[in-house]
């Protein structure tokens, strides 16, 4: 079986775990091994992000070691894989022999749908799944990556489920990594639209490719809206698979 | 103006908690980017259109020296003036002597961002001179003393009542009334007075074609055009990444141009006009005078990053695709360009120091990037002066990093430099984060993170990471 290397975003590997296990479990049902470098860390989004170069760069050549020898890359974070295929060119810039390794890393990193998708050719997983959902197109998955129809796709395929329309579905959920900190007043404003939303679509479940977004909906929807339910595609998809119904909420 | 981009957080929460902006940011952003969208539509290729559109600025950019050469000769031999400004002050001075020499006690004004960016009609207050704004909605913000709420819609947001009541105060209307049509008839018959016997009018630019030194202005409400004619002296003030090398192009820009910014083919008025009044014409200014604004431009351009941001070419479009505009409106942007086109443009003109809220206020959603008719990389721009602001970068004067949070990151990609780092940082973490709750959501992490916890939960650091479930998996 080829293998996919798993690249688990530190907020994944500490606070969602669970969605890394999703991850696996959804490369092997497609035919992949999926194979987990231990000495994987963070991909440096946050310091970039933040303005802090330096650090980022650090993170960004471990990040390369312990990657750049696998032919397939996937991650259940569009913002991340957003950073490791389009930021980490630039972020070298001035130092041409790590350019070079970044831009050969590049293709060979994709988003967990992207992967199954594009990479794998899956689009019916054969999963099972009772619930009408709405899918929110996180900016980095969609403006980024470009990634939007590839897990529409997947969610339109498991049966039992219904995908409805979204209003505002590409509008941004206000997380924005230290915005939603640094800027509370506006982040909120922008979060609880985006929820509100999601309530007027009658959908049970909001649908994501990215963690950020998703700590940062979940987390209100647990304060304001407890009940309410928003989840990672990779766990949505992950418990509909046979012999895992609804392995996790 | 007042300039008040180091108030971004306060005014943003003035205006968060303003109704009647609430109000009308749910409206116009919205149908706006949808005009526009609409608008796209009819290119025979839109995305072809847009890209050609972004193509001629990066042409323009690229040629730029050469193309404001052309561009003044060929003017000059129209018979038009060019002053070449070096900053606000030389630009104000210059149109203030020239109304002076003409004897004007008044000029009119087209709405034009730039001389706001000079503070133009405060200059000329001083000089005892008095600036007419005409633009309907830009008059209506002059007599209120506010800064434009929209680019396209300046006082959209001020309630018909107040527009009343100034109206009476400052002579326009006689008779109160709240019919719109009627009080715009009142302005129209008060400005109209200004235009007659008109010594100088001013406008901003939209585009200068080098190849003809043609000034084009587009707009919909004709004052322009007025400007334009009316007076015996017209002076266009340009910043000077206006110009483009051929009418084509010019013509090309105005299609991404209008359609972007209202969401129209082509505005109800284009003027170009090359030079002064000809002997054999009967209508036009006797003189026609081109200020060239640089006001930091030339050491923008020096830099391949920050010269991405004279790109623009004020179409609005990013205002209305903004998440972050859309919430807080154009006060908070405390100058004369706001929401993305502000972002990018205000720091790299007014430097870091009094601009720092404006380039972290972005979620980096990239939608202003995806939709800028100019090709302008707005999230790139502002992670750049992210940078230079934490770097302390001289040119944009940074402002250097807060000590702890440059600990912090130090020692977060300290800890991520090694694996056996990493796994003691992330077991002390997630110990220290689990004191302040035993649930799987905590609301709060004392002093940490109080912004967040302002309206969210946030799950606990899982007893087990997945690295720990990885190397304890039976499969
Ligand atoms: S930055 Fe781009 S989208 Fe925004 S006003 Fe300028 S040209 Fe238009």
């Amino acid at each position: 079986m080829p293998r996919a290397s798993l690249f688990i975003p530190c907020i994944v590997d500490l606070v969602l775990p669970g969605i890394g296990e999703s991850t696996a479990a959804l490369v092997r049902h497609v035919g992949h091994t999926p194979v987990y470098h231990r000495e994987q860390t963070c991909c440096g989004l946050m310091a970039f992000n933040s303005g802090f170069r330096d650090e980022a760069r650090t993170l960004a050549r471990h990040f390369i070691q312990v990657f750049e020898d696998d032919a397939t890359i996937v991650s259940p974070s569009g913002s991340c894989v957003n950073m490791v295929k389009n930021r980490y060119p630039e972020l070298f810039a001035d130092e041409p022999d790590w350019q070079r390794r970044a831009l050969e890393l590049a293709p060979r990193v994709f988003e967990l749908s992207q992967f199954l998708v594009d990479h794998a050719g899956v689009i019916d997983l054969g999963a099972h799944r009772h619930a009408t959902v709405a899918y929110h197109e996180s900016c980095s998955t969609l403006n980024g990556l470009g990634v939007s129809a590839q897990p529409k796709a997947l969610l339109g395929a498991v049966r039992g489920t219904t995908l409805v329309p979204f209003k505002g579905a590409d509008v941004c959920c206000g997380f924005g990594g230290t915005f939603a900190n640094a800027f509370p007043e506006i982040s909120t404003a922008l979060v609880a639209q985006k929820v509100g939303y999601f309530l007027e679509s009658g959908a049970e479940l909001l649908v994501m490719c990215d963690p950020g977004c998703l700590l940062n909906i979940q987390g209100y929807l647990h304060r304001h809206h407890p009940g309410k339910t928003a989840m990672h595609l990779a766990d949505y998809l992950a418990g509909g698979l046979p012999g895992n119904p609804g392995r996790r909420p | 103006m007042k300039v008040t981009t180091d108030r971004f957080r306060q005014t943003a929460l003035e205006e968060l908690a303003n109704a009647r902006t609430q109000k009308f940011l749910q409206i116009l952003p919205l149908r706006l980017s949808a005009r526009r969208q609409e608008a796209y539509g009819s290119f025979s290729d839109p995305e072809a259109a847009h890209r050609l559109g972004q193509a001629i600025r990066g042409e323009a950019l690229a040629r730029l020296p050469e193309l404001l050469e052309t561009f003044e000769r060929n003017a000059l031999a129209n018979g038009a003036k060019i002053f070449w400004a070096a900053d606000s002050q030389a630009a104000n001075r210059y149109i203030a002597d020239l109304a002076r020499s003409k004897g004007a006690r008044y000029v009119t004004k087209g709405k034009s961002m730039i001389t706001e960016e000079l503070g133009l009609n405060d200059h000329l207050a001083q000089c005892g001179i008095s600036a007419w704004e005409t633009d309907l909605g830009e008059f209506i913000a002059q007599l209120l003393e506010k800064p434009p709420f929209h680019i396209v819609g300046p006082a959209i947001n001020i309630p018909v009542e107040q527009i009343r009541d100034i109206f009476l105060e400052k002579g326009v209307l006689d008779q109160p009334t709240l019919d719109p049509v009627t009080l715009g008839r009142a302005a129209r018959r008060f400005l109209r007075d200004k235009f007659r016997d008109l010594q100088m009018g001013i406008t901003g630019v939209n585009i200068a074609v080098a190849e003809t030194g043609t000034v084009i202005n587009v707009e919909n409400e004709g004052n322009i055009r007025f400007n334009k004619s009316a007076p015996k002296t017209l002076v266009c003030v340009m910043s000077l990444e206006k110009v483009v090398p051929t009418l084509a192009d010019a013509l090309h820009q105005l299609r991404v141009l209008c359609r972007s910014a209202t969401g129209q083919a082509a505005g109800a008025y284009i003027s170009l006009d090359s030079g002064p009044k000809k002997a054999d014409e009967t209508d036009g200014p006797e003189e026609l005078h081109i200020v060239i604004l640089d006001n930091g431009r030339s050491a923008i351009y020096q830099n391949r990053h920050t010269r991405e941001a004279l790109r623009c070419i004020r179409c609005g479009a990013c205002l209305n695709a903004c998440p972050v505009y859309g919430k807080v409106g154009g006060y908070p942007y405390g100058w004369a360009y706001s929401g993305p086109m502000g972002q990018v443009l205000t720091p790299a003109l007014r430097g870091l120091a009094e601009t720092g809220d404006l380039i972290r206020a972005c979620t980096l959603c990239h939608r202003c990037k995806t939709i800028c008719p100019a090709g302008i990389d707005h999230p790139g721009l502002l992670l750049h002066y992210r940078n230079k602001d934490v770097q302390a970068d001289p040119l944009l004067q940074g402002r250097g990093a807060d000590p702890r949070e440059r600990l912090a990151h130090r020692l977060f990609a300290l800890a991520g430099s090694r694996y056996t780092y990493w796994r003691i940082f992330s077991k002390v973490l997630s110990r220290a984060a689990r004191l302040f709750g035993k649930g799987a959501m905590l609301r709060g992490l004392g002093p940490l993170g109080r912004g967040w916890f302002l309206s969210r939960d946030l799950p606990a650091p899982a007893k087990k990471s997945f690295h720990e479930r990885w190397r304890q998996r039976k499969d």
